[in-house]
């Protein structure tokens, strides 16, 4: 029970240096938000978990002493069960609130805001097995991502064969990219630096081959990159 | 491996040949040994046999026999994933799709769904005071059924050509346009077949259970197994017609060139939303019947009736219920909107408050109680506290907005596991321990069950506990290597020892049942001090079970009578049930279903054409033909 109980601990020191967690876009910083939170508040259900079932199985457990005793008889506990099913959908509640604000705002979008006239916007185009990226000026590139920091950008998502999925882990969440259907993508105010970027919908032979790096670099370098 | 083939040279790979070579060895071995015991007349009397603990033993052979195989691929998996940049042995791009294609689909079809449904066989008539299945000839046929369309799968595996694309498959990677060999054909039809099997096992349990309980045994007096076992029934009922249907469209699209999930009209979405329709009940599917079986063992080893009986069935049909509205959570990422996405967030959320109610109540079943530390009990012990963990990532999996981030990477590979293991695999090993003398008349081996246990248990968590960090480092679940960043190496190789320790401990099962077998004493009816009526008839239990038939007057009826020292009340007064027969066409539908379905996948149409006949004549015949005759003429049986 105990090597159980130190595993969380672990995982809240290696909290740090998860990718996932340390996520360096506003976007991912909020999905690593829910993470957090929602693993919180489920601890708090884990606890209390196992530390009933700790002391039940030890209190109770078959004794030299209780060998031949017949415990007593319990239908049940109308307060008991009360209390433990409105907890448990108190705690729900608290979870659903942030779920539902930040979901409405990460979900992939289909029409188009006045905040999307202002953002940078790429197309990309996933086939088997690689990326292309194009550019609001035309420019392509195959397999390398670059956009400017501190900016929101729009992915315009869309296959050419079967299902892929868009993902940068460090910087947010995926989102998949179908054929036949454009699906956006929204990442608001990455930071600088190098980002692995991977296909996470399993698509065929070479799946875990279908990799892109993401160069994020400064406002004024991507206004000269794109001009290169 | 290349064979030279006539004058051609034919491309084998040595997996494949390594199987071929195996299984000649131990089929001969197998031959040798059934000729020598005298075994014949046995397997004759198997291959005709319509009695439910039969069957049951059946399901639970092969389900065992399949779960080796299915384990034996994740092994596989787990070598080639070792280290970063593994190249062991074939298993590296499509052999390795192939891998956890087959992984995924035997686990859940061909080894959860058969020993569940071999443990409802086996107990679900003994604990309601049941003859037999309503139809027992039907059970017969669904078993066959089950066993045709596994057959099928495992075949094409040694033809070289396994499905690749996922459990899930996909569209339209498995359409013939993306996946052109035969491998997706196997997967639709032996799911076909074997779904059909499933469905029929469905309505004979709703059947059995609302037709055929003793006398005075009301509903509300049933022990919690056959509960789960009707709720699960309605769950298959509603369920695999859904998934029936998917099979069926993409068979379609994959043979006759319709375009269902892919071109102008269709969409690849139609089939996540057709198999997630049917794939997330599924999962209720496995977990219910094992919550039944935890139910009725953590009460009889407590010593105590279960906390909360009507709560505790309510939320088995509650998890059913919610089971049908969450489906969508598996496609936060296909872009259904922020509608849809916390519509199904917030259903997901709410399967927590039943599940939470029934972990709080076997808790408390156990509080003030007198816990006995058998090996079913240690299962059971097992379960709560790893089925709790699984449970909390599902919550964390249903926000939908993290769910981007956790969707399709060994974050979700580690949830999945904890769920359907930690409920259904521990589940049937402790049904399987605790009903082994209903089977077998033997009580398996104590210390040995123990060793099973905590190896198992250990190794399962050294398994799946570091995935959950490999996932959230960015690992994609369904890739067959990594780099040597993000230090994924530590991780993936604790893996890696885990899943050995946790096979390891299969190879204790093994010398358990030689060991119990060889050495072990023939027990009585009642070996754990059961509560239920099961445990009133003979290990192991006999064809004509129940004669004359107990009276039912309260909720675990020979507990009570034990208690106060009586006997069971006893009638000879009850409504007729069902008649043990023996036919030989089951298995002759199943393998003229087998022949069609092999015709169909490779599209010679004649050997289509006449396994469709031979299953139309047998069901015509069936239809014409008494096997209760003798029966009636002998007047014995019939009451």
């Amino acid at each position: 029970m105990k090597k159980l109980l130190t595993i969380p601990i672990l995982l809240l020191l290696a909290g740090c240096d998860i990718n996932v967690l340390d996520a360096k876009s506003e976007t991912g910083q909020d999905q690593a938000f829910l993470i957090w939170f929602s693993f919180g508040l489920m601890m708090i259900v884990l606890v209390v978990v196992f530390v009933l079932f700790a002391r039940f199985v030890w209190k109770y457990r078959e004794t030299d002493q209780n060998k031949h005793t017949l415990p007593k008889d319990v239908k049940g506990n109308k307060k008991l069960e009360i209390t433990w099913t409105t907890l448990a959908i108190l705690l729900l509640v608290v979870l659903a609130v942030p779920t539902v604000a930040i979901t409405y705002d990460q979900s992939p979008v289909l029409s188009s805001s006045e905040e999307a006239e202002q953002a940078v916007h790429v197309n990309v185009t996933g086939q088997q097995f690689f990326w292309t990226f194009e550019y609001e000026n035309g420019k392509e590139t195959t397999n390398k991502l670059v956009i400017p920091a501190n900016k929101t950008i729009v992915f315009h998502l869309i296959s050419k064969d079967v299902i892929h999925s868009f993902w940068i882990p460090q910087l947010g969440g995926k989102t998949d990219v179908l054929p036949g259907k454009e699906l956006l993508y929204k990442l608001k105010n990455p930071k600088e630096g190098t980002y692995e970027g991977k296909c996470a919908e399993f698509c065929g032979v070479q799946h875990t081959k279908m990799q892109f790096t993401t160069r994020v670099v400064s406002n004024e370098e991507y206004e000269n990159w794109l001009k290169e | 491996m290349t064979i030279p083939f006539f004058k051609d040279t034919m491309f084998v790979p040595s997996d494949v040949v390594a199987a071929w070579v195996l299984t000649i060895i131990l089929g001969i071995f197998m031959a040798i040994y059934v000729w020598r015991k005298q075994k014949i007349p046995l397997l004759w009397s198997y291959l005709r046999t319509t009695n439910h603990r039969k069957i049951g033993t059946m399901y639970v052979l092969f389900g065992v026999l399949f779960f080796l195989r299915a384990g034996i691929d994740a092994l596989l998996i787990r070598l080639q994933l070792a280290s970063p940049h593994a190249e062991f042995w074939v298993f590296q791009q499509d052999k390795y799709n192939e891998l956890f294609t087959t992984h995924g689909t035997m686990m859940i079809f061909f080894v959860a769904m058969p020993l569940l449904i071999g443990l409802m066989n086996i107990a679900v008539p003994l604990q309601i005071g049941a003859r037999d299945l309503a139809f027992p000839f039907l059970n017969a046929v669904s078993f066959w059924l089950f066993l045709a369309g596994a057959i099928l799968f495992n075949m094409s595996f040694f033809l070289n050509s396994a499905p690749n694309a996922g459990w899930t498959g996909y569209a339209p990677l498995s359409t013939d346009t993306f996946t052109p060999s035969v491998g997706n054909d196997y997967y639709v039809f032996s799911l076909q077949v074997s779904g059909l099997g499933t469905i029929f096992t469905a309505i004979n349990m709703i059947v059995t259970i609302i037709r055929h309980r003793a006398p005075g045994m009301k509903l509300t007096r049933m022990p919690l197994f056959p509960w789960s076992a009707l709720i699960t029934s309605f769950l298959i009922l509603i369920a695999f017609p859904v998934l029936s249907m998917g099979l069926y469209l993409l068979m379609f699209d994959r043979l006759f060139g319709t375009g269902f999930f892919s071109g102008e009209v269709g969409s690849p979405v139609f089939w996540q939303h057709l198999f997630w329709i049917f794939g997330h009940p599924e999962v209720y599917i496995l977990a219910l019947p094992a919550f039944g079986i935890f139910s009725d063992i953590i009460s009889a080893f407590s010593k105590k009736r279960i906390f909360g009986y009507p709560a505790m069935v309510l939320s088995l049909a509650l998890i059913g219920f919610l089971g049908f509205m969450v489906w969508a959570h598996h496609m936060f990422t296909v872009g259904l909107g922020p509608m849809a996405n916390t519509f199904f967030a917030i259903t997901t959320m709410l399967i927590a408050v039943p599940t939470g109610i029934k972990i709080f109540n076997w808790l408390f079943t156990m509080r003030g109680g007198v816990i006995r530390i058998t090996t079913p009990m240690l299962f059971s012990l097992g379960f709560i506290p790893t089925f709790v963990m699984g449970g909390v990532t599902g919550v964390m999996l249903s926000v939908a907005a993290a769910d981007f981030q956790y969707h399709d990477t060994h974050f979700v590979v580690a949830h999945f596991h904890y769920t359907i293991i930690g409920s259904t695999i521990l589940g049937i090993f402790a049904g399987l321990y605790y009903w082994y003398p209903k089977i077998t008349g033997k009580v398996l081996d104590e210390t040995l069950g123990k060793w099973h246990f905590w190896l198992f248990l250990i190794g399962f968590h050294m398994t799946f506990l570091p995935m959950h960090i490999t996932g959230l480092q960015g690992m994609p679940r369904r890739v067959y290597t990594y780099g040597y960043g993000d230090s994924l190496f530590a991780l993936n190789l604790t893996s890696t020892i885990g899943a050995f320790i946790m096979g390891s401990s299969m190879l204790i099962v093994g010398w358990n049942v030689y060991k119990t077998h060889k050495y072990g004493e023939k027990v009585g009816n009642d070996p754990w001090d059961g509560r239920t009526l099961e445990w009133t008839v003979k290990s192991p239990s006999e064809e004509h079970t129940f004669e004359p038939m107990p009276v039912v007057k309260e909720m675990d009826p020979f507990w009570y009578a034990k208690v106060e020292g009586r006997k069971l009340e006893t009638t000879t007064d009850v409504r007729p049930g069902p008649i043990p027969v023996e036919s030989i066409k089951p298995i002759l539908i199943a393998v003229s279903m087998s022949l069609m379905s092999i015709g169909m996948i490779y599209s010679w149409y004649w050997l289509a054409i006449l396994g469709g006949l031979g299953t139309l004549g047998l069901f015509v015949i069936r239809s014409v033909t008494d096997e209760r005759k003798k029966d009636y003429a002998e007047g014995g049986g019939v009451q």
